[in-house]
Parts: C-alpha cells; structure tokens; sequence
C-alpha cells in the first residue's frame, strides 16, 4: 500500500513539474521549470487546494534521494579539465572569497536587524 | 546494457555512501562527494566517455526536476517561521542574494574570467538542484556550477564559525540565514553544533534563497551579462 501509494505521488509531483515546463513553453519565462511547479504545489498547499496527505510519501522519498539525482551531472565534470587551469583557480578562488563576504554581510544585517525588532517589541509593551 | 550497468552502480555506490555516511556524518564524506568521486575516477581509469556513461545516467537525471518541485513539501511546512521573524528573514534573504552575486561578479571580473565562467558562478550559493538548473536556464557550464555550489557549501561549513567570531554574529538566527543564504546544506549541516533553531531557520534560508535566487539569478545575468 505505501509503495503504490508513493509511486502515485510522484506521479503527482511529476504533473506539477510538467505544469511548470509547460508553463515557461508557453510565456518564455528565463526561469527553471522546476521551480514555477514548486511555486504552483506550495501555492496548492496553502490555498488548500491540495491536501498535503496527497504528496507527503512522494516528496519524502524525492527529498531522501534528491542528492541521488544530480550526481549524473555533476560528474560531467570529466568533460571540463578547464577548472584545473589557472582561469578555473581563480574562479574557485571568488567563489570562497564571495561566500565568506556573504556569511559576513549577512549575518551582521540580521542580528542588527533583530535588534531593531527586539526594541521595537519593547517599545510598545 | 551499459546504461543499466550505469544506472545500477550510481545507484548502488549511493546507497553504500549514504549507510557510510549516516555513519560517520564528515563533511568530506557527503554522498554526493564520494560517489562523483568514485564515479569520475571509474571514467577516467577505464576510458569511457562521458556520453556512454549518460545512456544510463540521464534516466536519473530526469528525476531531477520533479525532485525539485518537492521542496516545495519542506517549504509549506515552514510557512509559520517565516511569518514569525519575516522582516530579518527576508531583509536578510536580499542582503544575501546581492552581496553573493555582486561580491563574485566583482571578483571575475578583476581576475578577467570568460563570460561563460561568470554565468557558471552565478547561482553558486543556491542549493545544488536548484542551482543547477539555473545554471542550464542563464547558460552556464552546469557540472562545473555544481561543483562550485559544493566549494561553496564546504566554505561555509569549515570557515563560517571563523566568520562569525571575527565579526561578532552570535544569534541563531544571524547564523541560520547566513549559512543557509550562502553556504545552502553543506553549510547548514555544521549548524547542528550550534543548536536546532540555528538549523530550522538555516534550511529555511536555504529553501527560500534558492527560489529567490531562481528569479535574481537569470534576471542578474540579463542585466548584467549579455
């Protein structure tokens, strides 16, 4: 029962995504088709249009694999040696540098943030 | 034949790392890691073409997009967090989507990277599926994306704390939003050692940043990049 009843939710899944793709057929939208059938399955879930017993097995077995999936594609890495040159250094190079200044940039806005909401709780208690 | 013998032994090594890695929960030990590692080393050893390996392996490919629509399962679960703490959350979300595609722009830049190399940074702070994706939408190089996404994530996870001692970020959730805004769930898995809510929120950031950046991503790479 449960195996049939997850094959069938990801039967569901799998509408939502080709919902998306054929949604960016038809407007051209520059956005992944996966993520327009996400946003349309969240939207079904909180307007209630879809009940989230309808798709909690299929989506607990997609997220429990999701890594499974783009491991095909990462490995075509064997087809671009160019990440050993000198140009692909640099290029790992500013991504650590960029993710650092992000983790830094981001993490005092929030708690400055947090600050400001915290006084102004208390302000109007 | 060779398709299957594809398919089944990505499968099969995935399996083995992940009981390895439920095991042992070392970053370096990430399934993802392991078995691409396996797996390009098999290539490279016997010579097989990248191609041939596709015949099978873009069967598992293909789950890839409804895997992706899936998020959105996690994401509905976590609607009242964000409502809780909307304007750090989303303020924050927007400071990290900017500085992370300005800050490695800028970088290329002075180094004097190729147009394909720029679009390939792009989407690197997003989660991997998401990224990848975007990275076939705005035209990058998208194995390379993802391997990008993975730096980026073990950067998080073995400097961030570093970061957040030098600069004085000591709330849950400073941390949770930008670990998850940068650093996706390689970053946010090193979380754990700071306490739950850091997580939640973390995964969180994550899910929410990706989709963000499904939009500023392709929408940066047109202003910016054509």
């Amino acid at each position: 029962m449960q195996i049939i009843r997850t094959i069938v939710q990801i039967g569901i899944l799998t509408i939502y995504y080709y919902l998306g793709v054929l949604i960016v057929n038809i407007t051209g939208i520059f956005i992944p088709a996966s993520i327009v059938g996400l946003i349309l399955l969240w939207l079904s879930l909180y307007f209630k249009l879809l009940k989230v017993e309808f798709i909690r097995d299929g989506a607990t077995f997609f997220l429990a694999f999701l890594t499974l999936f783009f491991i095909p594609s990462t490995i075509g890495v064997v087809d671009h040696p160019e990440l050993l040159s000198k140009a692909g250094l640099y290029l790992i190079l500013a991504v650590i540098i960029s993710t650092l200044v992000t983790i830094a940039l981001t993490g005092k806005w929030s708690g400055w943030i947090e600050k400001k909401e915290a006084a102004v709780k208390d302000g109007e208690q | 034949m060779q398709a299957l013998f594809a398919i089944v032994s990505t499968v099969g090594l995935f399996l083995i790392y992940q009981k390895l890695y439920a095991k042992w929960s070392k970053p370096y030990l990430l399934p993802i890691l392991t078995t691409a590692i396996t797996l390009v080393t098999v290539l490279l050893v016997f010579k097989i073409p990248y191609a041939t390996y596709m015949q099978g392996g873009q069967w598992i490919h293909k789950m890839l997009g409804p895997a992706v629509v899936a998020l959105a399962y996690p994401l509905y679960n976590q609607r009242k967090l964000v409502f809780q703490y909307k304007y750090s959350i989303i303020s924050s979300l927007i400071v990290a989507m900017l500085s992370g595609l300005i800050s490695v722009f800028l970088l290329l830049k002075v180094f004097k990277a190729s147009h394909a190399f720029m679009l390939t940074a792009l989407p690197k702070s997003l989660t991997t599926p998401i990224a990848m994706q975007v990275s076939e939408t705005i035209g990058g190089v998208v194995p390379l994306s993802a391997l990008l996404v993975m730096i980026a994530g073990f950067t998080g996870a073995l400097l961030g704390p570093t970061v957040y001692k030098l600069a004085k970020i000591d709330t849950a959730i400073s941390r949770g939003v930008s670990m998850g805004s940068a650093s996706h769930g390689v970053g946010v898995s090193k979380l754990t050692e700071y306490g739950e809510k850091d997580v939640s929120i973390g995964s969180l950031a994550m899910g929410l940043s990706a989709v963000l950046g499904a939009f500023i991503c392709p929408l940066f790479a047109m202003l910016f990049l054509s």
